[in-house]
């Protein structure tokens, strides 16, 4: 794709999506704040596991950690449901928001010395503890947390304007523009901006030191890439995106429950990245708008699909069904990535030696004073 | 500068993987490191790049290498090119070379994701520095190919230009035309001679390939069961009595 292309594609995507809350009604504008919600999610984890090569069972904790950082850190004390008294802080909303990302991301830090010595499956069942962890300090941290009953999310705002609430009313092109509204425009600007920061790093330094480290450790350390600096970094820039993702759930849920964060949510995670394959940017994007979306879809149209049972009815509900499909869906990605890895070695067979070039021809390429240059500059 | 072994060991449980090796390379030279299977070669490039800890010492100039971590060795000017291609299959060469720029580059996690400008500017600087050594090695027609689509010997010189890439005091070659066709070899060795004359680096090659060694290197270091059983001039070494009886099997 030339770039004019792309460019033209990338602004007519952002205007389509900056139009939607012109047109989509409440329950849709909710899908998709989950949806970017989770975009963010994704993104951060594929940057660990595709690129890192680090596998991370840790990402429900991280959400929580944004979510419940939030919700604690700009809440008001005051009375929780069942008798209990809950504590908050009552920042102001953003800077509450700002510290419940540097919350995630300092608890992907304090991990740091796990993280940055171990790698792969050891990583992955190491990582598993935080989950049960986090599941233990929601449900007894009752102040903090609200215990089983949880605790309601404050709404965003700024000098009194709610970015994510109903007040003061507004009206634009003869849409009233309500929470729902206004969280989509939030959420979205998150989004872009998670997705713009992870391609650069991806493309740049960190992530081809990270791409070298995931498939040849030693030749990373080789080329000077300090391995447990990139592997503790890498955790921490996936916990600050699973942070701001807890946070934007939050917000679009308005009340956050222990049950939500547990091992289900992480593999959740772990499958919208495989899904739009592992280490894109742009897949985990498609991934998590496929595993989030569905099953709120299908619950929707729950009672005009047929097969699907209702809550509480025998049968396969919305639920189930769903998981069937990315099920599915991930076996669909790894056998079709298989069949591309023998179609390209096939081309690659079917190719003659891609480089001929003789010694003759590449002094000969190199441009008048080129030695003296590689000379000059080399040490 | 000048790169020093001084009694360098490394045991794997009971096998004495080197024992008490130490030789010299000068800068500017090319210094092969020889023996039959199992001498103790590629354990002699991992003592010097801080893979495993080794006793006796390993000196850069007057810098201690032993006991430094991989990346702070490579960090000093030490390069290496794998035997076994350690390449990123699905990056570009120019990805795969800008790697080895890593140490010489600042750009983290933070100002990377915002895009600064001393960030675009660093990269600029140095994939025009990698074009030129690409160039150097021939690769610049497949600057934007993904390594993986590469034939062997392609990659293989992706594995050296990666090397060079770094700007090395110090240059690791481990078999690099080893599984080459013949005229892929001449062109390695050609390249070899040529950095060797242009950049002014102390070259380390492990090779099996006997007259490619004799012929290009200025000074070999002959290892048996991890000893240094000689060192020298290729004539020297050739006529060694320890060296031919390593490998013929000869009783003299």
């Amino acid at each position: 794709m030339s770039r004019v292309m792309r460019t033209v594609g990338t602004v007519a995507a952002l205007g389509v999506l900056v139009a939607m809350p012109f047109y989509l009604d409440a329950f849709w504008l909710q899908v998709g704040a989950f949806m970017m919600a989770a975009i963010i999610g994704a993104i951060g984890l594929t940057v660990l596991v595709g690129t890192a090569g680090q596998l991370s069972l840790a990402h429900a904790f991280f959400l929580a950690a944004g979510a419940y950082g939030y919700a604690f850190l700009a809440g008001e004390p005051g009375a929780g449901s069942a008798g209990t008294t809950l504590a908050g802080a009552g920042l102001p909303t953003p800077l509450a928001a700002l510290l419940a990302v540097a919350l995630a991301g300092g608890a992907g830090l304090a991990f740091s010395p796990v993280a940055g010595r171990l790698n792969g499956l050891y990583l992955g069942v190491a990582s598993l503890g935080l989950v049960f962890l986090g599941q233990h300090v929601l449900f007894n941290a009752r102040p903090v947390t609200g215990g089983f009953n949880g605790r309601s999310v404050p709404e965003l705002s700024v000098f009194g304007f709610r970015l994510t609430g109903d007040e003061p009313e507004l009206v634009l092109l003869g849409v009233p523009f309500g929470a729902r509204e206004r969280l989509w425009y939030v959420a979205l600007a998150c989004a872009v901006a998670g997705y713009v920061v992870a391609g650069r790093i991806v493309r740049g330094r960190p992530g081809r030191a990270m791409r070298l480290m995931r498939q040849n450790p030693i030749a990373a350390a080789s080329m000077g890439v300090p391995l447990r600096r990139y592997r503790a970094g890498a955790f921490v820039l996936s916990a600050m995106y699973a942070g701001l993702a807890g946070i934007l759930i939050a917000l679009t849920a308005r009340r956050i429950v222990p049950d939500y964060f547990g091992l289900v949510l992480s593999i959740e995670y772990l499958a919208m990245v495989v899904i739009g394959g592992l280490g894109s940017v742009r897949g985990a994007a498609v991934g998590a708008a496929f595993v989030t979306g569905l099953p709120l879809v299908l619950s929707h149209y729950g009672d005009d699909i047929g097969f699907l049972a209702r809550p509480g009815e025998d049968g396969v509900d919305a639920a189930t069904a769903v998981r069937m499909l990315y099920g599915a869906a991930i076996v669909a990605f790894v056998i079709g990535s298989a069949q591309q890895a023998r179609k390209a070695q096939k081309a690659r067979k079917g190719t003659p030696n891609a480089i001929t070039i003789t010694m003759d021809r590449a002094r000969r390429a190199l441009p008048g004073g080129a030695r003296r240059r590689l000379q000059r500059q080399g040490r | 500068m000048k790169l020093s072994l001084r009694d360098v060991s490394l045991r794997f449980g009971g096998v004495r993987a080197l024992d008490s090796v130490s030789f010299d390379v000068e800068p500017g030279t090319v210094h092969a490191v020889i023996g039959p299977n199992g001498a103790g070669k590629s354990s002699c490039f991992n003592a010097i790049c801080g893979v495993y800890p080794v006793g006796g010492s390993v000196r850069l100039g007057d810098r201690e290498l032993t006991g430094l971590p991989p990346h702070a060795i490579a960090r000093l000017g030490v390069a290496r090119a794998f035997q076994n291609i350690a390449l990123g299959g699905a990056d570009t060469v120019l990805d795969n070379l800008m790697v080895a720029r890593h140490h010489l580059t600042r750009a983290g996690f933070v100002s990377t994701g915002l895009g600064l400008r001393r960030v675009r500017r660093e990269e600029d600087r140095h994939r025009a520095r990698v074009t030129e050594i690409a160039a150097f090695t021939g690769l610049d027609a497949v600057l934007r190919t993904p390594v993986a689509e590469l034939s062997y010997g392609g990659r293989k010189r992706v594995e050296f230009a990666r090397a060079l890439a770094a700007e090395p005091r110090v240059l690791l070659l481990d078999e690099p035309v080893a599984g080459m066709t013949h005229h892929e070899k001449a062109t390695t060795v050609a390249l070899i001679r040529e950095t060797r004359a242009v950049l002014g680096v102390a070259v380390v090659l492990v090779e099996h390939d006997m007259p490619l060694v004799m012929g290009l290197a200025d000074r070999i270091t002959v290892l048996d069961f991890g000893r240094v059983i000689a060192d020298g001039p290729p004539a020297h070494v050739r006529e060694h009595p320890e060296v031919l009886r390593a490998y013929l099997g000869a009783h003299s």
